[in-house]
């Protein structure tokens, strides 16, 4: 803590502090974000280095150890550190595989629904008029049906696969983006800079993703994060009902759904992933919040 | 006031006819065919496949179909299953009652331990309680409610044996005719004794599973709310006066720090649709979102468009009804916009 303030006494005499070192200094107040970043961190390497880091493959069956205890139980080795499944796959190997899974479902959620957020809802606030009307309607509409109600309705639809719950989470996720980016190109578009940028003639296209766009950006962050979070969780929810990614895939929901029916004689099998979830989850929020006091002090969770 | 309310209602039909139009569309993508569902797997001859066709309509062009399905809409007709051969609404509302009594359960369970946390964790900002319920509201909003339903089931009623694990009211002991449909009602009605207990037995674990992320979303609302209030001036004035702090937390600025939890309540009856889904699959529960979940594995087309249908309904009627009584307490939101 001396450190630091001793550091920042020293620069503010010579250079104001990068947006960076302005950004980790409110960042780094948060102690709750900060642990979120350091576990979120560790999940990420684990889930980049799944192969290296796991001692075996996610599908691979061992016929002489079906649903082996984890370590610290009776009977438990350290062979299988966390234990195996009913088909004798390895609960570590599944998990951090699974960690892959589940992080790619939400980074790919989010990045798909804030881009296309992004088009839809400046589209919406600088058309206004008819465009703007039918954008609006078909974000309550989706926002009428209960999250997981549309998801199962798009899984239905489309078949249960892991694309498609990319696909079906997507569309869950889409109208807070665009109304966020909506809300906010909104509230923007009347200030002078804006109206000063088009009395000097900037093209349309240039005015929305050049000069708008970037003012936006601080709630949209924050709420991508907390975006991801949300996606893994329905993803799972999905993955649990049968809907999401099919077998063998190591997917923590239909791991879950599978090892239901050990719940009374071998709770680890069901322990394990619902704990790997909830870690994920916990981590992405408590770093989300860290993003929210940097970015947007005003903004309040809701 | 009424101006709003017309033009809050209003911009609700565009919404409804997409809905109609959307429901009608996704349900003829989802691959299966209806008629040899229904049939069942063997095979009929192709005369009483085009005879079972043509009963239910499948045969003529979808257009025309798509008229009839909004005629029927609008005159309360929302289909018939094709595996029970009931009417969907009458199903619906059979079942409905059961996914309100738990969702009811759930958000009275977080007002309850909700709204009394969050305001003593605001006015004990910084201390050890403080930092317990914004911990636990951390992991109760990141919670997998399907896990968390397990993990109960797994502790409370398998281990320690205290609450039964599936259904709504022990069957075998009681038989109770309908008449509310809210079983905590009915059975206080008819004269069971134990049926009441029975009842409230079976909704403890659900309501809590059903009720812990709203409860993480109240106590952080609350909490953040009543610390913006307790610097309100008036609030110091009511100190100054010497008030007790209770009747200052609990009187003064509670009821203006409540308003956005209400708000916020309102908000969650989608979600809480949502996790009633989960919830009554893990539990047994005869709700409506059992009921779909075996809509899918049925492939009974007709019980999913109407039930998607009737849930988002209720969604919309709810957020009009949420925006109409703020627009009555706020008037800034009547004339804004």
């Amino acid at each position: 803590m001396a450190a630091d303030v001793s550091s920042t006494t020293e620069s503010a005499g010579i250079a104001p502090p990068t947006p960076f070192a302005d950004f980790w200094s409110s960042f780094s107040e948060n102690r709750g974000a900060v642990a979120g970043l350091i576990v979120l961190a560790l999940i990420v390497f684990a889930a980049l280095f799944a192969d290296f880091v796991t001692p075996y493959s996610p599908i691979e069956q061992f016929r002489d150890a079906f649903k082996a205890p984890p370590v610290w139980e009776d009977g438990g080795s350290w062979r299988f550190v966390l234990g195996t499944d009913a088909l004798g796959r390895d609960m570590l190997s599944r998990l951090v595989h699974g960690a892959r899974i589940s992080l790619f479902i939400g980074l790919s959620v989010m990045s798909v629904s804030v881009a296309v957020g992004i088009v839809l809802g400046l589209v919406a606030a600088f058309a206004g008029g008819l465009l703007d009307t039918v954008v609006m309607r078909i974000m309550d509409l989706i926002i009428a049906v209960p999250s997981l109600v549309l998801a199962i309705l798009v899984v239905a639809i489309l078949g249960p696969s892991l694309t498609n719950t990319i696909v079906a989470v997507t569309v869950v996720y889409l109208p807070r983006y665009v109304r966020l980016v909506r809300a906010s190109a909104l509230s923007e578009i009347a200030k002078d800079y804006v109206v000063a940028a088009k009395s000097v003639g900037v093209g349309r296209l240039r005015l929305m993703f050049v000069t708008v766009l970037p003012n936006c950006l601080a709630p949209l962050i924050v709420q991508a994060a907390l975006g991801v979070s949300d996606a893994i969780l329905e993803a799972a929810a999905l993955g649990f009902l049968g809907l999401g990614a099919q077998p063998p895939i190591p997917e923590w929901g239909s791991m879950l759904a599978d090892s239901r029916e050990f719940i009374r004689s071998d709770p680890w099998i069901v322990t394990l992933p619902g704990l790997a979830i909830l870690l994920t989850v916990v981590s992405i929020n408590l770093m989300g919040d860290g993003l929210r006091d940097a970015f947007d002090p005003k903004l309040k969770r809701s | 006031m009424l101006r709003y309310f017309l033009r809050r209602v209003a911009l609700t039909v565009p919404t409804f006819v997409a809905l109609m139009f959307v429901t009608f569309v996704a349900i003829r993508l989802v691959p299966g065919d209806p008629v040899e569902v229904r049939t069942g797997e063997r095979g009929i001859s192709p005369e009483r496949l085009a005879i079972a066709r043509h009963e239910l309509g499948l045969d003529r062009p979808v257009w025309q179909q798509f008229g009839d399905y909004v005629w029927n809409l609008l005159h309360g007709d929302f289909g018939t299953s094709l595996v029970t051969n009931e009417k969907v609404a009458t199903e619906f509302l059979t079942l409905f009652p059961a996914t309100v009594e738990l969702s009811l359960a759930a958000m009275l369970l977080a007002v309850l331990i909700g709204v009394p946390a969050g305001t003593i964790a605001a006015v004990r900002r910084g201390s050890a309680f403080d930092h317990t319920v914004m911990g636990a509201s951390v992991i109760g909003f990141s919670m997998p409610i399907f896990w968390w339903g397990l993990l109960l089931i797994m502790l409370v009623s398998e281990r320690l044996g205290l609450t039964p694990v599936s259904g709504r009211i022990d069957l075998i002991a009681f038989y109770i005719e309908p008449i509310t449909g809210f079983l905590l009602i009915d059975s206080l009605l008819v004269d069971q004794p134990g049926a009441f207990l029975s009842a409230l037995h079976h909704l403890v674990l659900p309501a809590i599973v059903l009720g812990t992320i709203p409860l993480a979303v109240v106590a952080r609302i609350t909490r953040s709310s009543m610390l913006e209030v307790l610097s309100e001036d008036y609030v110091r004035t009511a100190r100054a006066k010497g008030l007790s702090p209770l009747r200052v937390v609990g009187l003064h600025a509670l009821r203006n720090a409540l308003i956005p939890v209400i708000t916020s309540i309102g908000l969650q009856v989608g979600t809480l649709l949502a996790g009633a889904v989960l919830t009554e699959t893990i539990f047994s529960w005869p709700g409506v979102g059992k009921w779909l979940i075996e809509g899918i594995g049925r492939r009974d087309y007709p019980a999913l468009q109407g039930g998607i249908m009737l849930i988002s309904t209720m969604v919309i009627l709810v957020n009009l009804g949420v925006d109409v009584l703020y627009g009555a307490i706020n008037p800034r939101l009547r004339h804004g916009r």
